[in-house]
């Protein structure tokens, strides 16, 4: 199974789901954090997911709704299918009935506990489908990705990079050729 | 001498983004890259006396903005921001997307393409254009421009230092490692631009020595496409792109010339061609990543992986393997957001771990891919918007590879004095003594998503040969075998990898094929 069908499957099984109103289908994405400012390449559901994910993923330290900001900022330079990709992988990720599926789950992922939300995650890391674990890395890489480049997240890291190194540029093209 | 600082502001440098109107160039030789190939090739064409036009997609960034920090700097350096990857997520793909192209974010590892590998591409691949002997004269002059020299040992990072030890330990072959740096600071942050212009990539050496011979660069436009008459160029059509370099301004460049040069690199030369519709060698094939398998250990004392010379120290003492596939050591640097990701697992587990990043050490095993018929690298297609991406499946061979070579690293890291290891599996497989290497590494699973595969030496996809039913551009000259004014030189060009880093050998062969297309002048 491909990436292009898995996300299709799941999709379909999501919009199957919303045909037949079945009880899983009325419970939304939950509202955790509003975007700082007009989000780029995620849908504003796909941008909820995503914070629910950093908040597991990544240090206190680091603002969830931030994080996923940046995401969104990040993957405006990805390819558009791969961007289209993604925001279908938080959708499927989210989406109850895929999860009722593979992980035994009834609610969206935004509205688990820690504790479970956690145990999904595990569940598409150990995913016997690749595209599963591919898509947990996607979005775990992501997450840490850009909150480990906010000097917030350093100090616990012992991390203290010099700075204004630049004002002692050499400035001479030919330096040190023989 | 040339002021850096004058060369951005003269008035032959054009930043796309800024410009009012649809920009038509007209010029000898337009070169459409100018990372490592495209740079040299520039300088030695234009110093001939050649009208010559680089064309470059990313910005012209200097080391006013190269502040060693991430967050600055990592999205606007590397292709697709740093989310480049092959098809099915398996490898994580680091190439540069900047005015000096990969140059300005490598870490400075130089050498020249082995003789046995020159040797193996006139055997199997039917480069009968130039031997090694043709190249030398060619490094040597690179060398002296670049300030390639070896690093003394005194000078070794403990990162790298711990990978020396362990393999002098073992008996391995270990060596230090030839840089193209003058006065280097150490500040260790290569892989973000380098802050004082130490390094001498093709940003602060071979571009302004093109600019000074009278070359015009614009940054900041995207190649769509050659138009083709009969078997030649007519012209290069881009898209002049924003201050980010990523959203068209609405306004077009077109390019008319007497030769074309695509240097964009590998996957990116191949997609060009792609794109144009010109097909024929086998556009895309044979594209080889060196891929990458990686080995942290913890160590009683402070390796501060970030500071000092990224890369100083390697090993090929597995290079060659004979039936099976060959790899080389090196350690890698490690920045919060760059490793972060490498790091397994999330949460608490994540945190734990890299909260020892001051006392890790990160080494890596390449692959050397290309030499065997079940090894035969990715293709690269075109996505629906044109966008390049590369399909490399993982084969059996390569996986059991990466199993041998992850018990090497273990190996060298418990001899170099390391107290704990980790895979970077999710979750890790930890390891603590060597007698338990083989039992952990073997119970490990070797699989996409299961453990990850990075690459930053991308090579292949338009392979230089003298068969045209099986290379796309010729090998004495780089010219494409039909079409008569279009040349590829950059490391696309290469018929397998290299075994080695790639730099070295794109310097050397784009000298040697300039200098010879230059000659064609008189």
């Amino acid at each position: 199974m491909n990436r292009r069908t898995f996300l299709k499957r799941g999709l379909i099984g999501g919009g199957i789901l919303v045909l037949g109103g079945g009880t899983l289908a009325v419970l939304p994405t939950k509202e955790l954090a509003t975007p700082s400012k007009a989000l780029v390449v995620l849908s504003p559901r796909s941008f909820q997911v995503l914070v629910a994910v950093a908040r597991r993923v990544v240090p206190d330290t680091a603002d969830a709704g931030a994080v996923a900001q940046g995401v969104d900022a990040l993957l405006e330079r990805a390819a558009p299918e791969a961007r289209a990709d993604f925001d279908k992988l938080l959708g499927l990720f989210e989406n109850a009935l895929p999860g009722l599926i593979f992980d035994g789950r009834i609610l969206p992922f935004t509205r688990l506990s820690g504790a479970s939300q956690d145990a999904v995650l595990r569940s598409w890391r150990d995913s016997r489908i690749a595209i599963r674990r591919n898509g947990y890395h996607a979005m775990r890489r992501l997450c840490l990705a850009v909150a480990y480049a906010d000097e917030a997240t350093w100090p616990a890291l012992g991390y203290s990079p010099p700075s204004g190194l630049n004002a002692i540029a050499y400035d001479d093209s030919k330096v040190g050729a023989s | 001498m040339t002021k850096l600082a004058l060369v951005r502001s003269s008035p032959n440098v054009i930043d796309g983004a800024a410009a009012t109107a649809d920009l038509e160039l007209k010029c000898d030789v337009c070169i459409i890259g100018t990372g490592a190939g495209g740079a040299v090739t520039a300088a030695v064409l234009a110093e001939a006396g050649f009208d010559v036009v680089m064309i470059e997609e990313g910005g012209y960034y200097t080391s006013n903005d190269f502040t060693m920090r991430e967050r600055d700097v990592t999205a606007r350096l590397y292709q697709e921001g740093g989310t480049r990857a092959t098809k099915d997520l398996g490898i994580s793909i680091l190439q540069g997307k900047a005015v000096g192209g990969t140059t300005v974010v490598n870490w400075t590892t130089s050498f020249r393409t082995p003789e046995d590998v020159v040797q193996h591409w006139h055997d199997k691949h039917a480069v009968k254009g130039f031997a090694y002997a043709d190249l030398a004269p060619h490094y040597d002059a690179i060398e002296k421009r670049l300030s390639i020299a070896k690093v003394a040992e005194a000078s070794m990072n403990a990162n790298n230092r711990k990978l020396f030890e362990g393999c002098k330990a073992l008996g391995w072959e270990a060596d230090t490692l030839r840089r193209n740096v003058s006065a280097c600071l150490q500040t260790g942050f290569c892989g973000l631009g380098c802050p004082v212009n130490a390094k001498r990539s093709m940003l602060v050496t071979m571009i302004p020595d093109a600019i000074d011979a009278n070359a015009r660069l614009v940054f900041r436009v995207r190649a769509d496409r050659f138009e083709t008459k009969g078997n030649a160029i007519t012209t290069l059509h881009g898209t002049l792109l924003d201050a980010e370099g990523m959203t068209p301004t609405g306004k077009k460049l077109t390019v008319t010339a007497k030769r074309f040069v695509a240097s964009c690199g590998a996957i990116n030369s191949p997609a060009l061609l792609l794109r144009s519709g010109i097909e024929d060698g086998g556009v895309g094939t044979r594209t080889f990543l060196h891929p990458v398998v990686g080995s942290a250990a913890i160590y009683e004392d402070e390796i501060n992986p970030f500071s000092g010379a990224p890369q100083s120290a390697a090993s090929h003492h597995f290079a060659h393997r004979d039936a099976d596939v060959g790899f080389f050591m090196e350690a890698a640097p490690w920045y919060p957001s760059l490793s972060a990701g490498a790091v397994p697992g999330f949460g608490a587990d994540h945190l734990a771990f890299v909260k020892q990043m001051k006392h890790t050490a990160l080494h890596l095993a390449l692959a050397v891919d290309g030499f065997h018929d079940d090894v035969p690298g990715g293709r690269v297609t075109l996505r629906p918007s044109g966008m390049p991406l590369l399909d490399y499946p993982i084969t059996p061979r390569l996986w059991n590879m990466f199993r041998f070579a992850q018990k090497r690293l273990a190996e060298m890291q418990l001899a170099s004095g390391a107290k704990e290891i980790f895979t970077l599996h999710d979750p890790p497989t930890r390891i603590t003594a060597k007698a338990d290497i083989d039992r952990l590494v073997d119970a490990a699973p070797y699989d996409v998503g299961r453990v990850p595969v990075y690459t930053a030496h991308q090579m292949g996809g338009c392979a230089m040969g003298d068969d045209a039913a099986r290379a796309v551009v010729r090998s004495e000259d780089l010219r494409h075998h039909r079409i008569e004014n279009l040349h590829v030189i950059d490391g696309s060009v290469f018929p397998t990898s290299l075994g080695v880093n790639p730099q070295e050998s794109i310097y050397g062969l784009a000298r040697l094929m300039a200098t010879r297309l230059a000659a064609r002048k008189s």
